[in-house]
């Protein structure tokens, strides 16, 4: 077992430097993809929440628009 | 079996399995990070460098993996025009180029100590950064072209490119002298990697799969909801 992570026999600098990369990138990705995802949830939630009347009246009726809003209401 | 894959079917699982590979991936990814770095052994050659294999070779199988999925939907969106197909592989392609651009740069950080360079025109390294290439054109052609159909064709095309050269990148190390060993892990074949080694780099494979699938799913919701948005207009 060895327990000197930083040194590493001299390797130390290309196994943190591969590790801290990877960390970067994929906290990067998660982090843009989550902003993304958060900034459309709210303006779809928004623009739900200001369906005039005449245009619930039509989700009622129309079965594609059901579909369109049906799994978004069940998902939260 | 089509209709239960529909968008609409699967945003209702969404949040729930997002929600759970989120709870789990933390402390999956320390336990591993604690066992990949601490208590997996060094290797007698090339000393603790090897660690560096616990992100570069799930990487690199992750990359391929993706793009062999990217492919295949890709051909089976242009032949047979399945809209679903689309949404999935512009989903997955981001987290495959991550992929590579990881297999890559700790490729190359590996290569210093062991090799003594960072990058050479190997077989190997070449066919993986030309993978890596195809994954920023596959990506930039839905992106840039709005014509939905030419944008398929043209998908299709890098796609057939793509699994060409994921052939290529297995059997470069074989049909050519590679300063990249060969493969060491082989699923119809001996694995010449130590199990006190492999089952952390099993761990660390889960580990980039989990990050894998959470990135698809959120990236996934986000254009489900960009069509529901569209769809939300046309009331």
């Amino acid at each position: 077992m060895n327990i000197d992570v930083i040194y590493t026999n001299g390797h130390g600098i290309y196994v943190c430097a591969a590790f801290i990369f990877s960390f970067i990138l994929c906290l990067g990705l998660f982090l843009k993809t989550k902003k993304v995802l958060k900034k459309l949830e709210s303006e779809f939630k928004i623009e739900a929440d200001h369906l005039s009347s005449m245009q619930i009246q039509n989700l009622k009726n129309s079965k594609i628009a059901k579909e369109i809003l049906a799994p978004q209401t069940k998902a939260h | 079996m089509f209709k239960i894959l529909t968008p609409s079917n699967l945003f209702i699982y969404l949040s729930k399995i997002i929600k759970f590979i989120k709870n789990i991936f933390i402390p999956i990814t320390i336990i591993s990070l604690i066992i990949a770095l601490i208590y997996s052994p060094e290797d007698y050659v090339q000393g603790d460098s090897v660690r560096i294999m616990y992100v570069h070779v799930p990487s690199a199988w992750m990359s391929i993996m993706c793009f062999s999925v990217i492919g295949f939907l890709s051909i089976l969106s242009f032949l047979f025009k399945f809209k679903n197909t689309i949404l999935f592989y512009k989903s997955l392609a981001p987290v495959g180029l991550l992929f590579s651009i990881i297999a890559i740069v700790t490729g190359s950080l590996w290569g210093l100590p062991t090799w003594g360079t960072f990058w050479v025109w190997d077989a190997r390294l070449t066919s993986m950064l030309i993978l890596m290439m195809l994954y920023i054109f596959f990506i930039l052609s839905y992106k840039l072209i709005s014509n939905q159909k030419i944008s398929t064709r043209i998908c299709a095309i890098i796609s057939i490119l793509g699994l060409t050269n994921i052939f290529v990148i297995k059997y470069s190390v074989r049909w050519w002298s590679t300063l990249h060993q060969t493969d060491s892990v082989r699923i119809l074949g001996d694995t010449t990697v130590h199990f006190t080694m492999l089952w952390p780099l099993g761990l660390m494979l889960f580990v980039f799969s989990l990050f894998g699938a959470l990135i698809f799913l959120m990236k996934y919701k986000t254009e489900v909801i960009r069509i529901k948005k569209k769809g939300l207009r046309r009331l």
